[in-house]
């Protein structure tokens, strides 16, 4: 035992030892087998990360990591390439990603504190990088309890070591800037989905009192407000019950306030409060006369209020409560939308009420509720039918790569409620939506599963839960028809799948059978002569036209195809003629490179909408469709517009096909 | 025991000049590496789509599909002639008969292509084995349920009263295929309900009687028909657990085993490069052959061979390999014979044992053993662990390095029985 224990003091190898003697070995390594000892390294370094030393020790070590090639050939190589969006996925990866992620946010520190250099990433952009993956993981940073994370303590906790080194090594002046702004974005997109928005303004108000700051509260103020604390009554309430019960109490003037204050902050930060439920029904109950100013409905809300209110009471006491409470904004902007007063819709939201709904779709819809929770699955599903038919542009795709459902869903919940309420009925009921292709019936239940139908982001909201199986089965069965036609499948599979709305006409420069680019400089004409007021010949949009944007990084490099629709084309109040979209994955705040960033408020955006200048989203453009009897004049277009556009396109996702031209 | 000692040796000398580069068949980064570092000129041929990668690194590279064997495939031969390749190495199961044929011409020998052959069919080399004189176990071709089924009767019905006194009084049988490489299609057969579950396209294959004993594999390092350098790899617990060099037990055989493996260099013809085969040793003293290949071996024993003997056995293999290797490089490179080794290393695959799995957890214990070294284990990729083939997807290994083989042998069973995974 003696022996032993000496031995131990002695001679156990250090993993610290043998990561220096890895790195020495990987850096005299020839390029061609640096991968022989990255793993080796991962392995040593995800030890490490246990504990504040090993981080440390790991940081010392980061000025070399580039130069000895320990992410050669990954894609982590080059930090330019970095986004700082996927730094989150990355600290919670599973297998050996965690670990390589965390080396690559020490690396990012390393420059941002000039300890090494790189070519294309200064210490400045190094440090913006880490306060944007800062912002982005505050409940990493903070340690927000979670069910993955009581599932796998470790890797939270690595990463939380590694976002506190970040937080000490840089002031992050700027840090309560940028959250700040990431809770304003998301918020201005008034998201039906409401967790992400509240759980960030959680965390950052959780970090605003561990940094003793005021600026990050005071900014953060009314939406703390919405979330729990909007009125004196609800302030003094512990839970939604108490609050129920202080109602009972309460006079006319004090409902009355309570009432403006609820409706005030929802309609000014989109997030709802579980007690306002509570308002409502009670509301209900007594004083229905009041619920107009507890909704916060403008003029045509109100009138609409007084031709409906049988329904209105009757969706709020079977919908609205305190699990369901962000439904309130997706009701009173359904009532605004004048959508209760078309009796297909109202025939519509009644039978969600009492219908049957099938086993699968019940757990799906009840999946996300506590078990003292007593809300039915057609409460929830009524609850999330009210919200995307409220707000058509909230509308998320969450993590799934399904972005065609989505755009389908929102152009419906705009221009085809009834239709959308049919569908949703038949995939919860009866778990089946069904189509046609060209005269042939496409019906999703006799449709093998998309491939990533077990991969489904859950956090969506109720209806996306419902229906978005079937209309990606049904999206995937009929590009399969439609393909080896020569052209892209979009041309065909769009107008079946949304319906008469989308426009005949088709247009897109890239051949699928070759992937080659040709006609471009005709395809550009044709999109402003078909779409830019100043050539179109007076015909704007009606009806959102599903296009196909070929989305790059910050550095211009294609990342992939990406299915968005463009809502309408319009002057700004600068007077700079912009295309608003809406884009599904509810990410508005991107960098697309050559200076394209969409953005999603202050340049005359409704909710929802993303917004970029005419031209650049042109450049990303790559399928579009348009009525052949309403094209203006593609020969009149400026050869410097096309010119400009063809430009920003060849030098970004053009780098990654082949032109014919 | 210092962590110096099972550092990695310096890359050495370089080699002296040579008359043309070698051709290297099949991707392999520690060969090509080895390759540079001892300054051996060579034509890396690797399947199609590294090719790239590797012309960026200054490679000389000839894309070749392996897989494919037609009329066209002397293309290949006259490819690597024209780029003056005079001889080629095998590094993959696959590449054993390309490396034979592209040979046979370069040395004009037709018999080194039939030779090659020998290593990919399990049941050929068994017979070759058998004729030169080597002791193997029983074993059959078979081509459907009902010979297997024959045969695993006949095996039993002829062991009685001096077979194994197994369980349930039967003598199992092996099932492989007859190119796989190493434990890849492997079906133990115990019962009638073992043979009906044989998939149909197991077959063509082979059976072979079972083999009780202490399993073992070598390494020899073979240049111009002799053994330069001769490993003896233990298999504590096959596919789990092994130990480089073997513990006293099988040392102390050596010289029988040396003798075992150079009666098989000649019985398959081997000049130059790697033998690899497997024996067991019965309770008598007597060695059993199992199986040769002419390759890189798996389980990372190249690994353990250059932790514990301390030279790098990537570049013992091209000098092995390489007709026109001195005696005096042989001799700077492979430790002198009877020189003792460095220390023994020792690995032990990690298998979860748990059907879900979320993080990974290498114990204290384990961790705090004098004797560990390093692992490669990462976190799970998937929570639900996938079912083993061959011994192939274990999650990693753990590596060990200490003096003493006996305590080494210890604690790997010891630590095989711990979970690394919860």
């Amino acid at each position: 035992m003696n022996t032993n224990s000496q031995q131990k003091a002695s001679s156990k190898p250090q993993t610290l030892a043998w990561l220096d003697e890895l790195l020495g070995t990987i850096e005299d390594a020839p390029p061609l087998a640096k991968g022989r000892y990255q793993g080796a390294i991962v392995s040593a370094a995800g030890d490490l990360l246990d504990n504040e030393q090993g981080l440390r020790d790991l940081y010392d070590r980061a000025p070399r990591f580039d130069k000895v090639g320990l992410f050669h050939a990954g894609p982590w190589e080059n930090p330019a390439d970095l986004r700082p969006s996927l730094v989150s996925h990355g600290l919670r990866a599973e297998g050996a990603v965690s670990t390589i992620e965390a080396l690559s946010e020490l690396r990012m520190l390393s420059l941002a504190m000039g300890f090494h250099e790189h070519p294309e990433v200064k210490a400045e952009e190094a440090k913006e990088f880490l306060l944007q993956a800062t912002a982005r993981n505050l409940d990493l940073l903070l340690g927000t309890d979670s069910e993955d994370r009581q599932r796998r303590p470790k890797i939270f906790k690595r990463a939380q070591r590694v976002l506190r080194l970040i937080q000490d090594e840089v002031a992050l002046e700027g840090l309560e800037k940028v959250i700040l702004e990431e809770v304003r974005v998301l918020s201005a997109q008034r998201p039906i989905v409401t967790d992400r928005l509240q759980s960030l303004v959680h965390s950052a108000l959780e970090l605003a009192e561990t940094l003793d700051t005021h600026t990050l509260g005071d900014g953060l103020s009314k939406y703390r407000r919405a979330m729990d604390d909007a009125t004196d009554l609800s302030r003094s309430a512990r839970n939604p019950g108490e609050y129920r019960r202080s109602l009972r109490d309460a006079t006319l003037e004090q409902l009355q306030s309570e009432s403006q204050a609820m409706a005030g902050l929802m309609h000014e930060t989109g997030i709802c409060n579980p007690c306002h439920s509570a308002l409502l029904r009670y509301l209900c109950e007594s004083h229905g006369e009041l619920l107009g100013s507890a909704l916060g409905l403008n003029q045509l809300g109100l009138a609409e209020l007084d031709q409906n209110e049988e329904a209105v009471r009757s969706l709020i006491r079977v919908a609205i409560f305190p699990e369901t409470a962000p439904a309130i904004y997706g009701l009173a902007r359904t009532i605004e939308r004048g959508l209760l007063s078309r009796p297909a819709v109202a025939q519509g939201l009644r039978r969600l009420t009492d219908m049957d709904i099938a086993a699968e779709p019940r757990r799906e819809l009840l999946a996300g509720f506590s078990d003292d929770s007593a809300v039915t699955a057609n409460a929830a599903l009524l609850a999330g039918t009210l919200g995307v038919l409220g707000q058509p542009l909230g509308i998320g795709q969450g993590s799934s790569p399904t972005c065609q459902s989505a755009r389908g869903m929102s152009l419906w919940s705009l221009h085809a409620p009834n239709l959308l309420l049919d569908m949703v009925v038949s995939a919860a009921r009866n778990e089946i939506v069904e189509m046609e292709f060209e005269g042939a019936r496409v019906a999703s239940n006799e449709l093998p599963p998309s491939e990533y139908e077990s991969r489904f982001d859950s956090g969506v909201d109720a209806v996306s839960k419902v229906l978005v199986r079937h209309l990606d089965r049904i999206y995937q069965e009929m590009s399969r028809r439609a393909a080896g036609r020569g052209e892209d499948t979009h041309k065909w599979v769009n107008p079946a799948m949304y319906g008469r709305w989308v426009a005949r006409g088709f247009a897109s420069p890239i051949d699928p059978l070759t992937g080659r680019v040709s006609f471009y400089r005709g395809f550009v004409r044709r999109f402003f002569a078909t779409h830019h007021p100043e050539f179109h010949g007076g015909h704007d949009l009606v009806y959102p036209n599903p296009v196909g944007l070929l989305v790059t990084d910050v550095s211009g490099r294609l990342i992939g195809p990406h299915a968005v629709s463009l809502q309408r084309v319009a002057q700004d109040e600068k007077g700079e003629l912009r295309a608003y979209f809406f884009n599904p994955n509810n990410d508005g705040r991107q960098d697309w490179g050559q200076g394209i960033r969409p953005s999603v408020s202050g340049n005359g955006e409704i909710p929802g909408e993303s917004s970029l200048p005419f031209e650049d989203f042109a450049s990303r453009l790559y399928a579009f469709h348009y009525n052949p009897y309403e094209e203006g004049d593609a020969f009149a277009v400026p050869d410097e517009s096309v010119e400009a556009v063809v430009v920003k396109a060849r030098e970004s996702w053009g780098r990654s096909y082949p032109w014919a031209e | 025991m210092e962590l110096a000692t099972a550092k990695r040796p310096a890359p050495g000398e370089k080699v002296a000049p040579r008359s043309g580069p070698m051709a290297l068949l099949g991707y392999s980064a520690e060969t090509m590496e080895a390759a540079m570092r001892i300054g051996l000129d060579f034509v890396a041929v690797v399947p199609n789509g590294f090719e790239s990668l590797l012309e960026k690194d200054g490679v000389p590279v000839v894309p070749w599909d392996f897989n494919r064997r037609n009329e066209e495939s002397h293309l290949l031969y006259e490819e690597l002639s024209r780029r003056g390749v005079r001889w080629s190495v095998p590094l993959y199961e696959e590449t054993v008969e390309w490396a034979g044929a592209i040979n046979s011409r370069l040395a004009d020998s037709p018999q080194i292509f039939t030779h090659s052959l020998l290593f990919r069919d399990k049941a050929m080399m068994k017979r070759r084995a058998q004729m030169s004189g080597i002791r193997v176990g029983v074993f059959e071709e078979v081509d459907s349920r009902t010979q297997v089924h024959r045969f695993f009767r006949r095996v039993n019905d002829a062991l009685v009263g001096v077979g194994p006194d197994r369980e349930n009084g039967v003598s199992p049988v092996h099932l492989k295929p007859i190119s796989a490489a190493g434990s890849v299609g492997h079906v133990l057969i115990r019962s009638d309900e073992d043979i009906a579950a044989i998939a149909d396209d197991a077959f063509p294959c082979m059976v072979e009687s079972h083999l009780d004993g202490q399993e073992f594999s070598c390494e020899a390092f073979i240049h111009d028909g002799k053994v330069r350098f001769l490993n003896i790899n233990e298999y504590v617990h096959l596919g789990h657990c092994q130990l480089t060099p073997a513990g006293p037990g099988l040392q102390s055989i050596r010289s029988q085993i040396m003798q075992e493996v150079e009666r098989l260099a000649k019985a398959f013809d081997v000049r130059h490069g790697l033998l690899h085969p497997e024996y067991f040793l019965d309770a008598d003293g007597e060695l059993n052959f199992g199986e040769v290949a002419n390759r890189v071996p798996g389980g990372h024993i190249f690994d353990l061979i250059e932790m514990a003997h301390g030279f790098d056995p990537f570049a013992g293999l091209l000098l092995c390999s390489d007709p026109e290797t001195r005696e005096d490089e042989l001799e700077k490179l492979f430790p002198a014979v009877g020189e003792s080794p460095r220390g023994h290393a020792a690995n032990l695959m990690v298998y979860p044992r748990k059907q879900r799995v979320r993080e990974l957890c290498i114990p204290e214990e384990v961790r705090e053993d004098p004797y560990f070294m390093k692992h490669d284990l990462v976190e799970p990729m998937i929570s639900k662990v996938p079912s083993r083939e061959g011994f192939g997807n274990h999650y990693g290994q753990i590596v060990f390095f200490g003096p003493d083989p006996l305590r080494m042998r210890e604690i790997l069973k010891k630590y095989e029985d711990l979970d690394y995974y919860v």
